[in-house]
């Protein structure tokens, strides 16, 4: 193995992740310290750690491509991987690597350029006659284009930021009033977000399926896709779980989708792990959205039912090795799900709730694998994400699966900030989702994200009585004994009289 | 004239749907499902923290916030508010919503110039009086802005990290 | 019971005249008002077949001149009496609305009066049920001339018994003054209300329409005129509170205030202290997060929580024993001392050196609030007040200086030189003549001024500052502050602080009264 050891420019679990993956193959790793969770858990899985808790520069480090480049030469680290978010689709970040000779465990930077940019993602898929939502090719430079465009296209339209995704610069436009409105605000937080406010727009599809490939290449050129993940249930364009295999995919439309994913990749000489998203209608009909060029935080469920270890497999190709199997090789067995427990409110939006984990336990049954970055005493820090836990539960079909599901979460017991436990809690109960008949619209139509539990209301409700006697109705409180309010010394007592 | 007539014999605990839960006293550590009695505790330990133990399951609970007889549980991950009353509180509280008639909003506003670093509460969550529900930082410091009445908060002006002068109207509460 | 014979006959017909008044129908007048009758306020606060009731067959006076009618009511629209309160003597008086308004007339007056001055020769509480239409109008000055004689009596009793009143009901004109002459107010929240002139003569003369409950119900008293102190939303709450606060107190200002067994679930060292105070020093905390881990567990009783949050007051154990809290709250207004807080601190040491209850001040004050409204409202007269309480007071006090204490903030909250006994400060106090912006920006204005990068040069500088002088053991080396101590041992360094001062005793130059500034 020419890679001896990787930086690891990223934190929390998926920082675990890696090195978990690196210490199984006998590669060295190092890890960065920072001033804002000096004692993280991943610290203490790295075999070496760069203490960087002296930094005062606003830049998180993880963000910062000339430090961690500068850190990775320091350590002597011989390759970074850069994980997912912070850097992981900077196509700079990855060019910067390469030219200090540090091998970048992810695809090419050409690669991750094009596919970053929507608007040449979308130009190549054309080329290439990748089925896709029509739209318009390029960006789009004023309402009044935008007007014309939408009319030609159908409403309803949405328009979607050149650079970036994750909802942002996002916006469904259903009749030509709105237009005006939507384009300068979709304009604004791309802007914000991306720092270009370049828009494009395409036909919006009502209510699809997300359906995404997960694609391995090889630097020799070989391109292969390890079936897909079913990923609808999302709110506000979040993800919160994810399956794999999709109970929507037959062989066929699975045969025939996974080869257009390998296409989209070959078209730009694609290597490492890398993913490609697609929206799934009704009729069966799918178009491809974007790719993602970068392991995704849900790559543990198609690990599960290909028994493959993604990480080593990144590893590998970027080490210059061989895939070692084809499309023939890979079988898809059993079915996985994935719940992200975050520290959120569900019964206030999902609103963030970071603070300390008091105490965590979490289930360690055969057919669950649980991915986290935080241990009993963490804090989650509401400035970077609010991830405690990947719970990922195994079975042997999907109806399997949902029952260990439903018992994993039962397990789960985490105390010191709200959790999305009861979303999942509630969510693999419901009859929608058992079903599988569900799209991206579902849980945004829910009126609740939790369920009601009577008993347990009731429970609480005892207990909050529980409080109320012992506070105001205790016979303790009969108890005072005022004859010790008499007792003080003598000294103290003359002079109290002798004062009046 | 010595009488026992009022001596609080039962309690009505309400969740903020205003469902009644009624517990007699002494209050027994056990709660009636049809015709058996199922036993509670309330248990706590270096492992799980506190919880309620309950027909042979264990359920993590803590106590948010409790005012008076307003009290905020977390029980198994979800919220819930009550407010426990005795019969004759109870009776009252139905007298005097009938006299209410109008509802009445509170409008809480900045008490001096700064800058809104954070907004504690959203639209239509409920409020206890006292509760913070804005952080403004003034004179280099963050003040906690509280709630000056119960009831669920209807419009949320502050936007953080914006500026606002004083009396400058933060949030509108309609009160319980 | 079988009372035949003549003289038993009168006494067994009258005890049943006296039921028949206080009937079901009578009960329901308040009831369907959401309100407790006299008669089962008391019962709720005397400890079950203690209440011995006084005077409970007068009838009112013959009126003066006949105008109006007068009906014959026993006990003339008061219940007055003695009882037990968890095991302890106190007198009470409550205003029974149901009989004429809860009117006070001669007799009315008479009898309050009786139960007061009971209590001044008993050594022993008295509580005040409020719930009264005010005078009346019937028996003319002499109704005027017995909230005279009230008034004159919690006077005289004003140190030396603790008076709580609880409003309950209407309490207007001059009946007010009763409530506020008193230690405690405890109000409940929308059936009770006070104020000097009601909204019908606010309408009539200002043109101003208002609610009885927005001039002068529960909240506008906690929140705004700091005129009530405990305000609860409903009456049975409201009653079991204040048994509650009575167990904090003493009997009278000779004896100690009664002692609890001492609770040892509380340890006297706990870490979680160290981690309160954040590092930012612009970022607030809760105070009462430090107090409810420094006494026992669970007997924080706040006072006037609504009025003036900037500045915390209560009572609390240490050790069982009660003991007086005054604390900065930094979470409001930066915990910065204004007129409201100043004025609020300032009572309740008052009191507390009256009742022999120990002090302990928890600081972190970056000041007096600036600003024009409070110079010209005389925040130098009110912010001496507090100066004056504490260094008045001869109870026993301890100082936990927790972060900020600059300039005259730090001398008026309970300094070594205002006779604090023992003063404490956590390694995170910031004792200076004023914060660090301030300070630098004065001293260094040339060097800023003419400074390349000036924000960067303020930032070392206020940092050199920090380091330097703004922290607590310039004043730990020179006597100012007896110790600095780990915040995980609070509890323990005030419970031997305490310990050593049991038997604290500072002689008071004889004078008739000092004259504080008001």
């Amino acid at each position: 193995m020419k890679i001896k050891r990787i930086l690891i420019a990223n934190r929390g679990e998926i920082a675990i992740r890696i090195m978990k993956t690196a210490r199984k193959m006998q590669i060295e790793t190092v890890a960065v310290k920072t001033a804002v969770e000096p004692n993280a858990l991943y610290l203490s899985f790295a075999d070496t750690v760069f203490d960087n808790t002296e930094d005062s520069s606003d830049i998180p480090v993880f963000l910062d491509i000339d430090k961690l480049v500068d850190i990775a030469l320091k350590t002597g680290a011989d390759s970074v991987h850069p994980g997912y978010g912070f850097l992981a689709e900077n196509a700079y970040f990855a060019e910067k690597c390469l030219q200090n000779k540090i091998e970048f465990i992810g695809p090419s930077p050409d690669a991750i350029y094009k596919m970053g940019n929507k608007t040449i993602a979308r130009k190549i898929a054309m080329a290439n006659k990748i089925p896709m939502a029509s739209g318009h090719q390029g960006n789009v430079s004023n309402e009044e284009e935008a007007v014309k465009i939408a009319e030609k296209i159908g409403y309803p339209v949405i328009i979607k930021a050149a650079s970036g995704g994750g909802g942002r610069g996002m916006r469904i436009v259903r009749k030509t009033e709105d237009m005006e409105k939507m384009f300068q605000i979709a304009g604004k937080e791309a802007e914000k977000a991306f720092n270009d406010p370049s828009v494009f727009i395409e036909k919006y599809i009502e209510n699809p399926k997300h359906i995404e490939f997960q694609i391995l290449g090889d630097k020799k050129g070989n391109v292969v896709h390890l079936g897909e993940r079913e990923c609808s249930i999302q709110r506000k364009h979040q993800k919160l779980l994810e399956e794999a295999p999709s109970g929507a995919l037959n062989e066929k439309l699975r045969t025939e989708m996974g080869k257009i994913a390998v296409q989209i990749a070959r078209a730009v000489g694609y290597y490492s792990a890398g993913t490609v998203e697609f929206l799934l209608d009704s009729e069966g009909r799918f178009y491809f959205m974007e790719m993602n060029t970068r392991i995704q935080v849900e790559h543990p469920v198609t690990e599960i039912i290909t028994g493959l270890d993604l990480i080593e497999q990144q590893i590998r190709i970027a080490n210059g090795e061989q895939l070692r199997f084809t499309q023939k090789d890979v079988r898809l067995e059993g079915w996985a799900i994935e719940c992200r427990i975050n520290a959120e409110d569900v019964q206030a939006g999902f609103a963030p709730d970071p603070g300390k984990i008091e105490k965590l336990s979490l289930p360690d049954d055969k057919y669950v694998r649980v991915d986290t970055g935080i241990q009993a005493g963490s804090a989650i820090v509401s400035s970077y994400d609010s991830m405690i836990a990947k719970l990922i539960v195994r079975g042997k079909d999907r109806k399997d699966a949902l029952q260990n599901c439903k018992k994993a979460l039962d397990k789960v017991w985490i105390k010191g900030v709200k959790t999305t436990l009861p979303f999942f809690r509630m969510l693999v109960r419901h009859p929608k989702f058992q079903s599988g008949n569900f799209t991206t619209a579902f849980i945004e139509n829910l009126d609740q994200y939790h369920s009601n539990s009577e008993y347990e209301e009731m429970l609480a409700a005892w207990l909050a009585t529980k409080l109320f006697v012992e506070e105001n109705l205790s016979d303790e409180s009969i108890n005072i004994d005022f004859r010790n309010s008499r007792e003080f010394s003598p000294w103290l007592l003359n002079k109290r009289i002798s004062q009046f | 004239m010595a009488n026992d007539k009022l001596q609080i014999r039962k309690l009505h605990t309400l969740s903020s749907e205003n469902r009644k839960f009624s517990f007699s006293l002494p209050l027994r550590h056990s709660i009636k499902i049809g015709n058996r009695n199922y036993e509670v505790q309330l248990k706590q330990d270096d492992k799980y923290g506190t919880y309620i133990l309950w027909k042979n399951r264990k359920y993590p609970v803590e106590i948010i916030r409790s005012r008076q007889n307003k009290y905020e549980i977390l029980f198994n991950d979800i919220s819930y508010t009550f407010t426990v009353e005795t019969p004759f509180s109870l009776q009252r509280m139905k007298v005097l919503s009938k006299q209410k008639g109008k509802a009445d909003k509170e409008v809480v506003k900045a008490p001096m110039p700064g800058k809104i670093i954070d907004v504690l509460v959203r639209e239509g969550s409920q409020v206890l009086r006292g509760e913070p529900i804005v952080i403004l930082e003034a004179m280099k410091m963050q003040n906690e802005i509280q709630s000056p009445v119960s009831g669920h908060v209807q419009k949320i002006t502050a936007r953080p990290n914006t500026n606002v002068m004083k009396d400058d109207i933060l949030v509108e509460i309609k009160v319980d | 019971m079988d009372l035949s014979g003549k003289s038993y006959k009168t006494f067994a017909e009258r005890r049943e005249a006296l039921k028949k008044q206080y009937s079901a129908k009578q009960a329901e007048k308040q009831h369907s008002k959401g309100k407790l009758t006299a008669q089962e306020r008391i019962n709720l606060l005397f400890d079950a077949g203690t209440f011995e009731e006084i005077d409970a067959f007068v009838t009112p006076a013959a009126t003066p001149v006949e105008f109006g009618k007068v009906e014959k009511f026993y006990g003339d629209g008061v219940i007055v009496g003695h009882g037990k309160v968890n095991g302890r003597l106190v007198f009470a008086y409550a205003q029974d609305f149901t009989i004429m308004g809860g009117s006070l007339g001669l007799v009315h007056s008479k009898k309050i009066c009786t139960v007061q001055e009971m209590a001044l020769k008993m050594g022993a509480p008295c509580i005040g049920m409020m719930d009264s239409g005010g005078a009346r109008i019937q028996e003319g000055v002499a109704s005027l001339a017995g909230y005279g004689s009230i008034f004159h009596n919690i006077i005289q009793s004003s140190g030396i018994i603790p008076q709580i009143s609880v409003i309950m009901g209407p309490c207007a004109g001059g009946a007010v003054y009763s409530p506020a002459l008193t230690d405690f107010v405890f109000m409940v929240n929308h059936t009770s209300f006070m104020f000097v002139t009601g909204p019908n003569v606010v309408k009539e003369v200002l043109n101003e329409e208002v609610t009885f409950d927005a001039l002068g119900g529960a909240e506008v008293h906690a929140m705004k005129s700091g005129v009530a102190h405990m305000i609860y939303d409903d009456e049975e709450n409201t009653i079991l509170a204040l048994k509650k606060f009575l167990s904090y107190l003493p009997s009278n200002n000779v004896e100690n205030p009664p002692a609890v067994p001492a609770d040892d679930t509380t340890p006297p060292i706990n870490e979680k202290l160290r981690d309160i105070v954040p590092d930012d020093p612009n970022k607030a905390y809760d105070v009462k997060d430090v107090i409810s881990l420094v006494v026992d567990r669970n007997t924080f009783f706040e006072t006037a929580e609504l009025f003036a949050p900037s500045i915390v007051t209560g009572f609390a154990r240490i050790k069982g024993k009660t003991i007086g809290i005054v604390a900065n709250q930094p979470k409001v207004l930066a915990g910065v001392l204004d007129i409201d807080s100043s004025t609020k601190g300032a009572r309740f040491i008052r009191f507390c050196d009256a009742f022999n209850i120990p002090i302990i001040t928890f600081e972190d004050v970056p000041g007096f609030l600036p600003g024009v409204d409070q110079e010209h409202a005389g925040i130098i007269r009110h912010g001496a007040k507090l100066l004056f309480a504490y260094s008045e007071a001869t109870v026993p006090r301890i100082t936990v200086i927790l972060r900020k204490a600059y300039g005259g903030a730090f001398i008026v909250m309970n300094s070594k030189n205002l006779g604090g006994d023992f003063n404490f400060a956590w390694p995170t106090a910031e004792i200076a003549v004023m914060g660090p912006d301030g300070a630098v920006a004065i001293l260094y204005r040339k060097e800023l001024a003419e400074s390349k990068n000036p924000a960067e040069l303020k930032k070392e500088l206020v940092k050199k500052y920090r380091d330097k002088i703004a922290n607590p053991f310039i004043a730990d080396e020179n006597g100012y502050i007896d110790e600095v101590i780990d915040p995980a041992e609070t509890r323990k360094k005030i419970i031997s602080a305490f310990e050593a001062l049991n038997n604290k005793w500072v002689k008071v130059p004889s004078r008739k009264h000092g004259n504080m500034p008001l």
